[in-house]
């Protein structure tokens, strides 16, 4: 368990809902990361501390020997799908990372016939779940946006610096993967900068997910010119991210697949626009405060982020849409609301009716 | 994404096919028919100039994907056998030895502690088997350390080919200008039919000067920047290395070859293949035409950084007559211009007839 990303965050954050309901709660995980080893217990020892009426919760977000190993045993068991990556996008590039999602496609179907409710953060990723066999399934938006933790943070941090502080400052936040496909939102750039805005920058935050790709878009970056123009950060702090956000004029997520995509909530929680291909969770996610394209044509993708950007009432106006979107999602109280329907499983005697 | 961008994996439920396939093929490649210069916009469906710059675009990211290559062969094959008879999830994990068993079937074999029930005298057809999937469980793992170690030896030898990736955005773009007539005259008048290739096409004023004789003109230009130029004029440009785009193509096809601004940032065991390959992809009694720096002359325009990092530098005029030479070329003579010296010289030759 990462404290660092959205599904550790989450994660905690579910515990301590659960246990603020007055329950005993705990996080046990098969490898224990340093930086969470006091929130965690390796979970070999928890057969010897379990108890009749447990429920187990499995945070699915990858292939794990978890998934076998809860299939044999008996506790009543909520999968909290956060969605598998379609190997054929990892496949090109890295096969093993491409192995890793498919064995997870046979997890999730191997988990299907004895758990007793799926829980997934949209009704895209609620679909995989019933093609996987799930019979109960529930939506209920993952509990660790940003947006929260910005306005705690504060947004008065450094970010890395940019050689040209003049032009449109394009934003992508996410794991830099193959699946992010953050080579479109590059090569968008490229036309911006020939055509409009010969000084519009693009800062990338997120972590390599495979070496081979992310250093196909270093030299990518360098082939069109735009050495200077793009900034990859990598992993950054919380502090760094909420300052990027503030900074930033515009979210372009350019990913051909996302389950839900908690920078999208999180832009919208500082009033950052977003201009998006529309697939996957996206449109359901952002509604109206999505500018969406249709296309990876990096001309109408160029053309749709400098027209927002020219155009100041729309702006305003997606900025209104999110706002009314967050109050929609409800993200404060997602945590509550996800242990509301533990207890309505516990009570109904750990089938969801 | 780019249509050559193929599935490896079939479906979940069957073995995936981690097929080795071929490179992915540059885009533009000669077989395309070629249309002369302008917007093609004519209503009956034809490709737009945007249309084919963002194909290119695309293409231009496509081919840095590793499937295909070696590398990724080598591991698609044993990533293969790793499915079949390696362990579940490499990796450090608690609940690996209590499930115990390598292969996709773990989760019906007996444990290893029901395999230490005695057996009988004779051993049966499963211990048989599972000698054999325990033996090719230690071929993955041999086959893991053998890629290590390969890839430690590809490192070594790519820093000292090639300390950075992508140098060519390092050396500016380098014009024809004034031997931009004089080279398309010669072309013109010397070729047998067919396309004619030039690298580094830069912004592509041979290339319409080139369509202006009618001659079918290809330009590969590595710096998407430049080449963006020249692909929204409606010149037929691939955004590549002049060595990835000769190896696609089909021997004996082009009409003929022109080579500048590569030729004086290629190391000499870089230039030798390149000569190579342009003599495979030309007909016989096709001319080529080499314009390049003179290294005596007033020094380069290179800043520090190309220097230092980019391996290949000019060469004098004999050289090339003897590299022209070796390569299989005849009749090489010097192609001149009137005008003022730019400190750049001329070679024509032809493939034998």
């Amino acid at each position: 368990m990462h404290r660092g990303d959205a599904i550790g965050r989450h994660t905690l954050r579910l515990r301590n809902a659960t246990r603020a309901r007055g329950f005993e709660s705990h996080i046990y995980v098969d490898v224990t990361e340093e930086e969470t080893a006091r929130e965690t217990i390796p979970v070999l020892e928890y057969p010897a501390s379990a108890q009749p009426g447990d429920v187990a919760v499995y945070q699915f977000a990858t292939a794990s020997y978890m998934a076998p190993w809860l299939a044999g045993r008996g506790e009543t068991l909520v999968v909290n799908y956060h969605n598998i990556t379609p190997p054929d996008l990892l496949a090109p590039w890295d096969n093993h990372l491409a192995l890793g999602q498919l064995r997870a496609q046979a997890d999730l179907r191997l988990l299907a016939p004895r758990t007793a409710l799926a829980v997934s953060d949209s009704a895209y990723n609620e679909a995989h779940l019933i093609e996987a066999g799930f019979a109960a399934t529930a939506v209920i938006p993952p509990s660790a946006a940003l947006g929260h933790d910005v306005i705690a943070v504060g947004i008065d941090a450094q970010v890395p610096a940019r050689e040209t502080p003049r032009g449109a400052r394009w934003l992508a936040v996410g794991r830099v993967a193959p699946n992010k496909a953050l080579q479109d939102t590059i090569a968008a750039l490229a036309v911006t900068r020939a055509h409009d805005d010969p000084e519009a920058t693009l800062l990338v935050i997120g972590k390599p997910a495979t070496a081979l790709y992310d250093r196909a878009l270093h030299r990518y970056v360098d082939e069109l010119g735009l050495h200077g123009a793009v900034t990859f950060a990598g992993h950054a702090s919380d502090a760094v991210v909420a300052a990027a956000y503030a900074q930033a004029d515009v979210l372009v997520i350019t990913s051909e697949h996302e389950g839900f995509c908690v920078p999208a909530v999180e832009a919208m929680s500082v009033g950052l626009p977003v201009v998006a291909f529309g697939q996957g969770a996206l449109p359901e996610v952002l509604g109206d405060a999505g500018t969406f394209v249709t296309s990876k044509d990096p001309y109408a993708l160029s053309n749709t982020i400098d027209a927002l950007l020219a155009d100041a009432p729309r702006r305003a106006s997606v900025t209104q849409a999110g706002r009314h979107r967050l109050d929609s999602l409800d993200l404060a109280s997602a945590a509550e609301r996800f242990v509301a329907l533990l207890v309505a499983l516990v009570e109904s005697g750990g089938r969801r009716r | 994404m780019a249509s050559d961008k193929v599935s490896v994996l079939g479906h979940p439920t069957e073995r995936p096919s981690w097929v080795p396939r071929a490179r992915p093929v540059a885009s533009t490649g000669v077989s395309a028919p070629l249309t002369p210069p302008g917007d093609h916009d004519d209503g009956e469906g034809r490709e737009t100039n945007e249309e084919k710059a963002a194909a290119a675009l695309h293409a231009a990211f496509s081919r840095l994907a590793p499937q295909g290559n070696d590398a990724w062969n080598f591991l698609a094959a044993f990533t293969h056998l790793g499915d079949r008879y390696g362990p579940y999830h490499p990796g450090t994990s608690g609940l690996s030895d209590l499930l115990g068993e390598p292969g996709p079937d773990r989760r019906t074999r007996r444990t290893r502690l029901a395999r230490l029930r005695p057996r009988g005298d004779r051993p049966t057809a499963d211990d048989a088997r599972r000698e054999m999937e325990e033996a090719m469980a230690q071929v993955v793992e041999a086959f893991r350390f053998l890629s290590a170690r390969v890839g430690t030896l590809e490192q070594r030898l790519a820093h000292q080919d090639r300390p950075i990736d992508a140098v060519p955005w390092l050396v500016p773009a380098e014009e024809l200008g004034p031997w931009a007539g004089p080279v398309a005259a010669h072309m013109v008048a010397m070729t047998p039919g067919g396309a004619v290739l030039h690298a580094d096409c830069g912004e592509g004023l041979l290339l319409d000067t080139l369509a202006q004789g009618g001659v079918d003109a290809l330009g590969v230009e590595p710096r998407g920047g430049v080449a963006l130029r020249a692909l929204e004029r409606g010149c037929a440009v691939t955004i590549c290395e002049a060595l990835e785009t000769l190896e696609t193509l089909p021997s004996g096809t082009l009409g003929g070859v022109v080579l500048s601004g590569v030729v004086d940032r290629l190391a000499l065991h870089e230039l030798l293949p390149l000569l190579s390959q342009t003599r495979r992809a030309l007909q016989s009694a096709a001319p080529i035409a080499v314009v390049a720096t003179d290294p005596s002359g007033n020094g380069s325009d290179r800043g520090a950084a190309a220097l230092e990092l980019v391996a290949g530098r000019p060469l004098h005029v004999e050289t090339w007559e003897i590299l022209l030479d070796r390569a299989g070329f005849v009749d090489i003579a010097p192609l001149t211009r009137d005008g003022v010296d730019d400190g750049r010289f001329a070679l024509s030759a032809t493939t034998p007839s």
